[in-house]
């Protein structure tokens, strides 16, 4: 990741110059801008449902679905880590039906319970880069906005290669990271 | 579709309330995890996304989909949408523009509005994702793999819009 940013920074860097090298700054503070502002959305959308997901689990339900989806997502993360897991599973449900703010924020909490596991990581990013959705919602209902006469004509090609994305990133991590 | 998310909120608080959980000072504990977290993640999302507002203003960006073009084309990849799938991994709201844009122009019911909303459906950003759930522990083998399954998913996203 180092290399890849500094090669990137610099080619990029140096096509600015030859271009208008009076963009340069404007363009690092326009990215820098758009993280401030996604980390305060980001945050509001944590705020709500890391408060839900407590509630939750202080009541004993995320270890109902944890357990319910135990069978699948052990084998699948090859982890014993039950709190790991009852993250896990949280944030596929939440992938699933469409919910990104809780999905992000178990997600990420998964993430650093695995902290030493290094191959159930591999897998769990992979897995959530698939984004596997059964009603991808910000598509609708841009479909919608945009007049369309069919909004859901996308759901099946969107699901399939979603599906096809998600088993070709799992066959590929099993092949090439070591376990 | 819409009467879901609240039903689901009453169902859990109120049944967590039957059973004894104290449900302000539950929600309030949790909630508090969020600034910290925030605070973990900014730096790396900082630098992901400096570096995507360079990359875009060097004109690097458009010159890799210029170059790219006849390729996806023939790999079945509508010249129009071809920006988008080389966005994706760097940006979402930078791709969903795009996709807006593309269903304005050419109808959000023709043969590239449908490929840009599938192509924008399937994957994840993936830069993004990894400087979230990496958090500076980068690691590239993963990273390639999404890529690739993503790139992989899109061609197929094309070719399902053609048939079904």
């Amino acid at each position: 990741m180092n290399v890849l940013f500094l090669c990137v920074f610099v080619l990029s860097a140096g096509l600015v110059i030859v271009r208008d090298a009076s963009a340069f700054l404007p363009a690092l503070l326009e990215g820098a801008g758009g993280a401030v502002t996604l980390s305060l959305s980001l945050a509001a959308a944590y705020a709500v449902w890391l408060g839900f997901l407590q509630v939750a689990e202080d009541a004993g339900f995320l270890g109902g679905l944890s357990r319910a989806m135990l069978p699948l997502t052990r084998r699948l993360f090859s982890t014993k880590n039950e709190k790991a897991l009852e993250q896990v599973s949280v944030n596929l449900a939440a992938n699933l039906c469409g919910m990104g703010g809780a999905a992000t924020g178990a997600g990420v909490a998964a993430m650093r319970l695995l902290d030493r596991e290094r191959y159930s990581q591999e897998m769990f990013f992979v897995v959530n880069c698939a984004g596997l959705q059964l009603l991808p919602s910000t598509v609708l209902s841009l479909r919608v906005q945009a007049g369309s006469a069919d909004p859901f004509s996308v759901l099946l090609p969107a699901l399939l290669s979603s599906l096809a994305s998600l088993l070709l990133g799992v066959l590929l991590v099993r092949l090439f990271c070591r376990r | 579709m819409n009467i879901l998310l609240p039903v689901l909120f009453i169902i859990v608080l109120v049944a967590a309330a039957f059973r004894k959980v104290r449900v302000y000072d539950s929600f309030a504990q949790g909630a508090g995890g969020t600034l910290p977290l925030v605070k973990k993640l900014f730096p790396y999302v900082a630098a992901v996304l400096v570096l995507a507002s360079l990359f875009e203003a060097s004109g690097l960006s458009a010159a890799l989909s210029k170059a790219l073009e006849p390729a996806l084309s023939v790999l079945g990849v509508p010249a129009p949408v071809v920006p988008l799938v080389l966005v994706k991994p760097f940006s979402g709201s930078g791709s969903l523009a795009l996709v807006g844009q593309l269903c304005a122009q050419y109808g959000a019911d023709s043969y590239v509005g449908r490929c840009a909303c599938a192509v924008y459906a399937t994957g994840e950003t993936v830069f993004y994702l990894s400087a979230l759930y990496f958090a500076g522990g980068g690691r590239a083998r993963p990273v390639v793999i999404a890529l690739l399954s993503n790139f992989a998913a899109a061609l197929l996203a094309c070719l399902l819009c053609r048939v079904l």
